[in-house]
């Protein structure tokens, strides 16, 4: 029987390159005077050279990852950590540079401002260059800025909670981030503030053998409620790209937090990303995560249950296409009583894409009444793709309901015979099953995202369909 | 006394997880004197040879060393159709407490047998140390059960390699009971060569007091319309603690193959401990693999239900045990057999 034929997504969008022009751009490489430089350029204060410092060391003493993807083809030697663009930060969209505007116009951004969020923060290459936050949000002392802003601005905030939920420590790309880290979101939503409508940072990556070391810090405080967005993308280029951003996320008692990623890297892109919540009593934490793009990802949100009664939901889906190595997954730490986490993975593998599933659900002895359910489904669409589930669970106390289930295997005879007799074309039939596949995650995402995941897969297969 | 590392999974993950093998501070390769406490029941003749064991996953390179140079060398050549199960039982005691077996079974074509390899302590005090290797080669059309019991005192120490390969049509049962050794290490990898061969594997396993288990378990799809199904249930108690690591890994070619994994664990105590990874590997489209876990303690409802008829609580924790073992033991089609192993998990579920 003839396979779905499904094309590489249309990345015409994002691979609009733009001349590298910047105004500095970091010697290759790593090391001391580099980091140093980098906190001076930023004019920081002391405790975040020392942070930066820190990561460092921690660079050099980590070693690499003995499991996971071959990252052999990354050379810090040959990659910029800090690349400053053409552009001071801007509250105006007219005051965006004309170039990078088009290009975050072309990915539809201040589009999606206008219409569906309260506020945006664009970063091209290491730094934002667009920051704004609806009137009414910052009346209720709701705080959306840059993080290079709020570490002037905010500082005793921002050294409360900077490297608390991920140390440098984590691992080898971690304390990277820490290093060299630069641009990136810091938000603050006060007690009992209820934010409607999302915020979004969208990261864009224009220059070559380059890295882009984002750091987000957002803050939900007691009984606040946020829904963050998250999108990346890059134009591609024969050289790799790394991206080691770091997400540390705090949500407090009886808040909650949606945090939703549409990841769309180019696929010369090794994206190396840390993700970590702390939810404290009552919290829950909502991750919704799409991957599409990049060469290698490993990229595993972690949620600390560290309060009673704490939840997390993670809802996720991978799409690994040709040359593309999608290694992602989950990690939770049930920490506390009665805490609960659902975990919904669905992953697709096509011409000649990994696509792996990775996780580690930790049960520890005090967590009595805890429940856990993890599912994974994955859809293969040709025979020279690779699928591997690996999941671990470590069950530390007897009061507890674990389960994990997952499934693998192609598009079934029956459903596609099913459909066939109901008036459909056999690739048709086939294009509809992939599309219900994805589609529980494309419930979770805001009408536009799920409206641009949706139409990467449907690009794809009208290809199929002609 | 040595560190040593063993049972590497096929494909690792995060060294944080603490899964990917299983490490050993104080391990110490025991003198092999001669062991000869074996009996043997069998209709065909079972000739003292060895093979040598060269594992594609193995236990661990000392281990393997050591089987190949063992005490105990058995060939079973099963030429025609066995009507009785062949029963080779192994018991250790004081002064022969060391028992490295290396046993080959191999089914000719189109033949039928069931092997049962029991392997028990003397007492509960015995000091045992055993290292034994299944090495297992189906060939065609052939029908093989193997029960492989180990019901050594908590005591010992217990290292185990199964070693399989099925040819084409070759149905390969194992049904195993892991219950002794304060550290039972258990290696199992299958070879589905084998166009339609199947191989499915039950196995039911208790820890209790400080036991701790280590069971790697991986089975390579090569053969189309192949079919493995590896079932594992489980109880702990006390400090038990059991590291379950399964792998399905369905290899380019194996269309239409099936494969299920699914595990079960029955958590008695809060201080008992259960890790699982129930890998699956895929590399064909045109396959169905399903995995599932589960961990918990035993249902309440039905421990109220049976304790509100008169009967203790331990005894109810007990009945419902043996009722999720039942299939397993069901598998066995031998009452004896099946009664001498409800009396060892009612004895060592005390």
């Amino acid at each position: 029987m003839a396979k779905t034929q499904v094309d590489d997504i249309n990345r015409s969008i994002y691979n609009i390159k733009n001349e590298d022009n910047y105004s500095y751009k970091m010697q290759k490489g790593l090391d001391e005077k580099i980091v140093r430089e980098i906190s001076s350029m930023k004019n920081e204060p002391t405790w975040m050279l020392e942070c930066r410092l820190k990561g460092l060391e921690m660079y050099n003493k980590l070693e690499m990852p003995t499991w996971g993807p071959d990252l052999s083809v990354l050379n810090m030697d040959e990659i910029s950590t800090y690349v400053k663009p053409k552009s001071e930060l801007n509250t105006s969209w007219e005051d965006v540079p004309e170039e990078i505007k088009n290009t975050f116009d072309a990915l539809g951004i201040p589009e999606a401002e206008k219409k569906s969020l309260a506020g945006v923060g664009a970063q091209y290459d290491s730094e934002v260059v667009y920051h704004s936050l609806q009137e009414d949000l910052l009346k209720q002392g709701v705080i959306y800025t840059d993080f290079e802003t709020a570490v002037k601005k905010y500082e005793n905030i921002v050294k409360k909670y900077f490297m608390k939920c991920v140390p440098a420590e984590d691992h080898k790309f971690a304390a990277l981030h820490y290093a060299v880290w630069s641009g990136g979101s810091f938000v603050y939503v006060p007690k009992g503030v209820n934010v409607e409508i999302p915020l979004q940072s969208y990261f864009r990556l224009n220059s070559p053998e380059s890295g882009q070391f984002e750091h987000t810090l957002i803050i939900v405080d007691e009984g606040a409620n946020l829904h963050f967005i998250e999108g990346c993308s890059a134009p591609k280029y024969n050289k790799v790209n790394l991206h080691a951003g770091c997400v540390e996320l705090f949500v407090k008692e009886n808040a909650r937090l949606r945090y939703s990623t549409i990841e769309n890297w180019s696929k010369n892109m090794l994206n190396l990303n840390t993700k970590k919540v702390i939810v404290e009593k009552n919290g829950v934490m909502e991750w919704v995560t799409g991957s599409f793009g990049s060469r290698i990802s490993m990229l595993y949100p972690m949620s600390i249950l560290k309060g009673d009664n704490a939840k997390m939901e993670y809802t996720g889906i991978s799409f690994a296409g040709e040359g593309q190595n999608l290694d992602t997954g989950l990690k939770v730490v049930h920490g506390a009583k009665n805490t609960a986490s659902v975990v919904s993975s669905k992953s697709i593998s096509k011409s000649g894409g990994i696509a792996t599933f990775r996780s580690n659900v930790v049960v520890a002895p005090n967590a009595d009444g805890s429940k856990s359910n993890i599912s994974c489904e994955s859809l293969m669409l040709d025979d020279w793709s690779v699928s591997d589930t690996i999941p671990v669970s470590n069950i530390g106390t007897d009061d507890v309901e674990f389960s994990h289930e997952a499934k693998i295997g192609k598009i079934s005879d029956e459903a596609i015979f099913y459909l066939m007799s109901r008036g459909l074309s056999e690739e048709e039939a086939k294009a509809m099953i992939v599309r219900g596949f994805a589609s529980p995650i494309s419930k979770e995402l805001p009408v536009e995202y799920a409206a641009e995941m949706n139409n990467l897969i449907n690009l794809e297969l009208e290809g199929a369909i002609g | 006394m040595e560190k040593v590392t063993l049972n590497e999974t096929p494909r690792r993950t995060s060294k944080s997880f603490g899964i990917n093998n299983y490490k050993i501070e104080d391990f110490e390769l025991p003198e092999v004197k001669e062991f000869t406490n074996v009996t043997i029941d069998s209709e065909i003749e079972i000739e003292h040879d060895t093979y040598d064991f060269k594992p594609k996953f193995s236990i661990g390179n000392k281990l393997v060393n050591q089987l190949n140079n063992g005490n105990q060398k058995l060939y079973i050549n099963i030429d025609k159709n066995v009507n009785e199960p062949i029963v080779i039982d192994f018991e250790l005691d004081d002064k022969q407490n060391v028992l490295i077996d290396n046993v080959t079974i191999k089914a000719e074509e189109g033949t039928n047998a069931t092997v049962i390899l029991k392997y028990k302590t003397q007492n509960d005090a015995v000091d045992a140390f055993h290292n034994g290797v299944c090495n297992v080669t189906a060939k065609a059309n052939s029908k093989l059960k193997v029960i492989i019991l180990n019901l050594l005192n908590k005591n010992s120490e217990n290292y185990y390699s199964m070693n399989n390969k099925t040819e084409e049509n070759a149905i390969l049962e194992y049904i195993i009971a892991d219950f002794g050794g304060r550290r039972t290490v258990t290696n199992y990898y299958s070879n589905l060569i084998g166009n339609t061969s199947n191989n499915s594997v039950n196995t039911m396993y208790i820890g209790t007091g400080t036991q701790e288990l280590d069971q790697n378990y991986i089975a390579e799809v090569y053969g189309k319309k192949a079919n493995i199904d590896i079932e594992v249930y489980g109880a702990l108690k006390d400090t038990a603690k059991k590291n379950f690591k399964g792998t399905i890994d369905f290899k380019t070619g194996c269309k239409k193959a099936i494969g299920n994994e699914n595990e079960y664990c029955m958590l008695l105590s809060k201080t008992a401990k259960s890790k699982a990874l129930p890998m699956l590997l895929c590399s064909e489209d045109d396959v169905q693999g399903n995995h599932s876990n589960s961990a918990g303690k035993i249902d309440e409802d039905k421990l109220y239900y049976i304790m509100a008829r008169g009967i203790s609580k331990k005894e109810a924790q007990k009945l419902i045990v043996k009722a999720k073992f039942s299939g397993v033991l069901e598998k066995l089609q031998d009452e004896d057999l099946k009664n001498e192993l409800i009396e060892e998990i009612d004895k060592r579920l005390v």
